[in-house]
């Protein structure tokens, strides 16, 4: 690639993402409003974690995902299981065995990823629609599993795990900034560790993987081996996201990884584009801001239930999902993409090398 | 087949010809019989198996990466036969090397000039450069083209023919291929079928005088020329 026909473009979506960076990372110091930086910011980090996951499928693997809720969630059972020492005239299911939280992370992490390898190698021989179905059903496994293993979490799930984080972390309850910033933190490593990755011979040969099975295997690559390592990382990225959620909201339950929750995921995802890993976090955080302000959106003398809206959130993120998905299938970041490369038309191709091309679920 | 032979399969279309090469790759089971490659029975080995012993294949449909750019579409073509695939970082040196070969292999086939350009923006012609590069820098033993001059202008054939007669003797190719300049001029050995059958064998200037191979694929023009 010829890099000074590519600066431009590079050179501003850098200065958006370091401006970005900058603003985030000094919100909570300048103590600006602290709904924004616990509520919003901090949910679009470990929201935008999971999604990520979800897009490094899609966007290098050609893989879209519906098990990475269900893994995220899966994570966060196991911090609870595992960190939690349950109280006297405590109602909180799962096992509280008590463990150092640290290692409790460790382990967390490892199963995760250990599970994530096997759902891998289940579906790796699959792809499209069939793949997409493998995935939900493991995304259904994981929900009932859940409520109806009522010794590890049952239908009420695990409550009061913000109390067992890791010391060299500390009360994220009294200190709600320092988890924004682990979380900003985790985000970060996520996004350059994936940026990383695709550039290695395994994230260029998954991306052959991607394009060309056939010829891939014609070239001597294991095909259904790279699709069940790459299932196996994103898993890793998920428990990431999905050990900060539990900390950041105290408890897991079935009904954070049941469909719903699958979707919504899915949604962020697809609001950011499933075709750049940047939109993880772009999509999160439209879908957050969303979520937070069209909920609780009323106009007097115009409401329903209190609120303009009433009970039908999910038909307003399902009309503006529609209206961005309609408008660019490969959601924000692609729509950014096709501006920018409109202007800059007269002066070269679009794509850049190290952008990926549309996987299947675009 | 003897190792370093030039081998033409000619024939009409729906011949067999392409389902010949996939059984021979490996991304076709054979129905009955069997597939020896180096003296070694590999039929039930899988295709990423078959390309590991030394064989490299083009496809009819390109069947290239396509969201890749020339210079790391061929860089996969050379780590694909090698050690470090599943390797999840970048080794400066080793890579380099791998790059290196890959910009060479490119500029046999005359397409350096693309390196850096996503293989889906490339035009027909040029898909079917890439093809060929892909396959020349695995460093095969046996290289097998499906109608590798389909597409291309005269003169990108008249390169093609030139770069395939001027490929190291040790090269066992196997040739698809309708445009009868290019095979015949390639070919040691030229093996026509028909309708899933070798019908005829021999070398260019007897299938020239077959009068069954006029009849079912050159017609009596060619013959005349």
């Amino acid at each position: 690639m010829n890099p000074l026909r590519w600066a431009p473009k590079q050179r501003l979506e850098r200065c958006i993402a370091l401006g970005a960076l900058v603003l985030v990372a000094v919100w909570p110091a300048l103590g600006l409003n602290a709904y924004w930086s616990h509520q919003i910011f901090l949910q679009t980090f470990l929201f935008g974690i999971a999604a990520a996951s979800l897009i490094f499928l899609s966007a290098y693997g050609g893989m879209v995902s519906l098990a990475q809720t269900a893994l995220f969630g899966i994570a966060g059972v196991i911090i609870g299981n595992l960190a939690t020492k349950g109280g006297a005239g405590g109602t909180s299911k799962g096992l509280h065995l008590g463990w150092d939280p640290t290692v409790a992370v460790v382990v967390a992490v490892v199963m995760t990823t250990a599970i994530g390898l096997i759902f891998g190698l289940v579906a790796a021989r699959s792809a499209g629609i069939y793949f997409l179905m493998i995935t939900l059903t493991f995304s259904v496994i994981a929900t009932y599993t859940l409520g109806q293993v009522t010794k590890i979490s049952g239908f009420s799930g695990i409550g009061g795990i913000s109390s067992y984080t890791p010391g060299w972390l500390g009360d994220v309850l009294a200190h709600p900034d320092r988890l924004y910033y682990l979380a900003l933190g985790v985000a970060v490593a996520v996004y350059v560790l994936i940026r990383y990755i695709v550039r290695t011979p395994f994230g260029l040969s998954l991306q052959g993987v991607r394009d060309e099975p056939v010829r891939m295997s014609s070239l001597g690559y294991n095909v259904a081996l790279h699709r069940t390592l790459a299932f196996g990382f994103a898993a890793f990225v998920a428990s990431l996201g999905g050990i900060l959620y539990v900390w950041w909201s105290g408890q897991i339950a079935p009904g954070n990884v049941d469909l719903p929750g699958t979707i919504n995921l899915l949604v962020m995802a697809v609001i950011g584009g499933l075709v750049r890993i940047e939109g993880a976090w772009l999509g999160a955080f439209v879908f957050i801001v969303i979520q937070n302000y069209v909920r609780d959106f009323a106009v007097p003398g115009l409401s329903f239930g209190g609120t303009l809206f009433g009970g039908s959130f999910n038909t307003i993120v399902g009309i503006i999902f529609l209206v961005i998905v309609l408008a660019s299938p490969a959601g924000l970041m692609g729509a950014w993409d096709r501006a920018v490369a409109e202007l800059s038309r007269r002066r070269g191709p679009p794509r850049t090398a190290d952008e990926p091309a549309p996987g299947p679920g675009s | 087949m003897l190792p370093g032979e030039r081998r033409a399969i000619l024939g009409p279309n729906g011949a067999g010809k392409t389902t010949l090469f996939n059984v021979i790759a490996g991304d076709l089971a054979p129905s009955a019989g069997r597939v020896e490659l180096f003296g070694e029975d590999v039929t039930t080995l899988p295709s990423r198996a078959r390309a590991r012993l030394g064989l490299a294949r083009t496809y009819q449909q390109s069947r290239l990466l396509l969201g890749l750019t020339v210079e790391n579409s061929i860089y996969l073509s050379i780590l694909g036969v090698r050690k470090g695939h599943l390797r999840p970082v970048v080794l400066p040196r080793r890579d380099e090397e791998l790059r290196e070969r890959a910009r060479a292999a490119a500029g046999r086939v005359a397409i350096s000039h693309k390196l850096d350009e996503v293989v889906g923006s490339l035009s027909h012609g040029e898909h079917r450069q890439v093809a060929l590069a892909m396959a020349l820098a695995s460093e095969p033993k046996i290289l097998m083209l499906d109608e590798p001059a389909s597409g291309l202008s005269r003169g990108e054939r008249t390169l093609l023919t030139d770069l395939l007669l001027a490929l190291d003797r040790e090269i066992t190719l196997i040739l698809i291929e309708h445009d009868m300049d290019v095979a015949l001029r390639v070919a040691e050995r030229v093996t026509m079928m028909h309708e899933g059958r070798v019908i005829v064998e021999g070398t260019p200037s007897e299938i020239r005088a077959d009068k069954l191979v006029h009849e079912l694929y050159l017609g009596t023009a060619f013959g005349d020329e």
